[in-house]
């Protein structure tokens, strides 16, 4: 469990953390999304250690890592894919960080294994490409066997199916109780592979939620519904709080009600309807609407995202 | 058994494969103790052929330096022979030309060694390889002075070696000349042993440098700059205090703590010893109080 209380960081006279609060708990995937620059690399260098917070603390199982007896056997984390000296080769790396821990030597060709650098294991990392930088990185992380596994954008750099193998891998990790805390930029990285989400921007939590939450949060719950008396069904779901927009011809798409109230609605009336999918604002739309004022570099060029059907997989 | 590239799923026997860990989730298991953390440090400092390179250099400049210097003396020595005034020159400085050669090569591994030293700390900044090592000993202290046992014990052991060596070519070729080395004498041992601890220390101040400026360029000009430059400049400066300033620099200490008699106007060996040790530790120490307080 990681536990950030009033965490801060400032630099010169930019705060890139300020003062947050957030729990991340064991036994499920927590993602930390937010846009570049809003604060993630800085908290999870903080929960490393690597930089002193200005005021606030972080705790990872009740104390900050500095205080930990074997903190690669609690903590493992993935911060740079090039946190590695590039004229030693990856085995010669692990091995180096294991000995600080007497970890063995099985468990430093396990690792190797399991990410799948055997083939590249004995050369230099200097020549690595940076999906294989990252599999060195996790490989590093996962060398103590730790409780805490912390990833910072791990999927960056990765092939497709490197990008799964990460998804499947932080998510069995999750499952055996560990604690794993993955940030990301990538919205749709995060609506498949993490339970629970942080959103940070410009260094303060804006949201902490599972993640279901956080796309349904918005109570914009739509319903695509097809019929063939769309004119009819309108005036029968006309109310309140309800909006109803035709999109084609037979295509009704309606805010304000569940799709039981429009089922119902269209039984008692003896009106067909020959669709009716609930409609989920997909997480970018969840995303950007939480992080439209908290962006830390606006593009000129407004990139729009394209709504997703929710369990569109 | 796995793909040339990638195995698609997480592997639980390699995740079940870890130490054993209590139920409250903090891991049981050995942590970073020193010796722990120095076996890491000299797994590193073998495992990167710069590091080799920069031993082997050493080696090979010492040896080659000690055998120059030995034909130079024996050269010298037989002008000498013919030209009194030489004679009476030699005579003044103590009698025997022979005993400086084995250590003639000093200068540049010292500079060699140092820059080593700087190499150690500021690589892993210039890298990022820091925030491994870091997040593996987040006290950090240890992994400092892990990496100075490291390079100050090898430093004094590849000088003393390399001055061996370097006696053991220069000893036939003195001989030539009718020069006697003998590298058993007590004044061949203090030098070998000064200058080695010498080199050492040199090493220790890169480490320092190079903790402290966290650059390789920055660091090793720095340490140019004290070793070579400053001893220069302080010559060329007009005025007392240079002068008196100049018997202070770490490269002058190494005269006067092998001088068999004191040479008037230069530190006291006992002075000379202490100087070198003050330009040692407080550099040391301000690395590793920087250290201990700067991000990574």
């Amino acid at each position: 469990m990681i536990e950030a209380r009033g965490l801060t960081k400032v630099y010169g006279d930019k705060t890139a953390v300020a003062g947050v609060n957030f729990t991340v708990e064991a036994g499920r995937v927590t993602g930390f999304l937010g846009p570049n620059g809003a604060g993630k690399s800085t908290t999870m260098r903080m929960i490393m250690g690597l930089d002193r917070p200005t005021s606030g603390s972080v705790t990872v199982n009740g104390s900050p890592l500095t205080k930990h007896a074997a903190p690669l056997r609690d903590v493992g984390a993935l911060l740079d894919a090039k946190a590695v000296h590039t004229s030693r080769s990856a085995y010669n790396h692990l091995l180096a960080m294991a000995a600080t821990h007497s970890i063995p030597k099985k468990r430093v060709h396990d690792v190797i294994e399991m990410t799948g650098l055997a083939e590249v294991a004995r050369k230099k990392v200097g020549g690595f490409s940076l999906g294989m930088g990252q599999r060195l990185g996790i490989a590093a992380a996962l060398l103590g066997d730790p409780q805490t596994v912390i990833l910072d954008e791990p999927v960056n750099g990765l092939d497709p199916e490197g990008v799964v193998w990460v998804r499947n891998l932080v998510k069995y990790l999750a499952s055996e109780g560990r604690t794993v805390f993955l940030s990301s930029h990538l919205m749709s990285e995060m609506a498949v592979t993490a339970d629970h989400l942080i959103v940070i921007g410009r260094g303060r939590i804006i949201a902490d939620a599972p993640i279901q939450e956080i796309i349904t949060g918005k109570g914009q719950g739509r319903t695509r519904v097809r019929t063939d008396q769309p004119d009819r069904l309108m005036q029968l779901l006309a109310g309140t709080g309800v909006s109803v927009e035709v999109q084609e011809r037979e295509l009704l798409e309606v805010k304000g009600l569940d799709p039981r109230q429009i089922a119902t609605a269209a039984l008692e009336h003896q009106v067909m309807i020959y669709e009716l999918t609930p409609l989920q604002a997909s997480l970018e739309e969840a995303y950007m609407e939480l992080t439209k004022d908290e962006v830390e570099y606006h593009s000129l060029i407004t990139t729009g995202a394209d709504p997703v059907e929710a369990g569109g997989k | 058994m796995s793909s040339t590239t990638v195995e698609s799923t997480p592997s639980p026997r390699g995740a079940d494969a870890g130490p054993q860990r209590s139920g409250d989730g903090t891991s049981s298991g050995p942590g970073p103790s020193f010796p722990r953390v120095l076996n890491s440090e000299f797994i590193k400092f073998r495992t990167l052929l710069s590091t080799l390179i920069l031993l082997g250099s050493t080696i090979v400049v010492m040896v080659g330096f000690g055998a120059l210097s030995a034909w130079g003396t024996g050269q010298f020595s037989e002008a000498a022979a013919r030209d009194p005034q030489a004679a009476a020159r030699i005579a003044a400085q103590g009698g025997d030309l022979a005993v400086g050669v084995p250590t003639s090569g000093i200068a540049f591994a010292q500079l060699i060694l140092g820059s080593l030293g700087v190499l150690l700390m500021s690589s892993e900044f210039t890298t990022g390889m820091a925030r491994s090592t870091f997040a593996a000993v987040p006290k950090r202290i240890p992994a400092f002075a892990a990496k100075l046992v490291v390079v100050v014990l090898t430093s004094f052991v590849v000088t003393a070696a390399s001055t061996l060596a370097a006696g053991f070519v220069s000893v036939p070729i003195l001989d030539n000349y009718g020069l006697g080395l003998d590298l058993g004498s007590s004044q061949s041992v203090k030098m070998l042993i000064v200058n080695s601890i010498y080199v050492a220390a040199v090493a220790a101040i890169g480490l320092a440098l190079g903790t402290l400026i966290r650059n390789s360029a920055g660091g090793i000009m720095s340490l140019v700059g004290l070793f070579f430059v400053a001893p220069i400049a302080f010559q060329l400066i007009p005025g007392d205090f240079f002068v008196e300033a100049r018997k202070y620099l770490p490269g002058n200490t190494v005269d006067p703590l092998t001088a068999l008699d004191h040479v008037p106007d230069t530190l006291e060996a006992w002075q000379a010893g202490l100087v070198l040790g003050a330009w040692v530790v407080v550099p040391v120490l301000l690395a590793g109080v920087m250290l201990k307080r700067r991000d990574v």
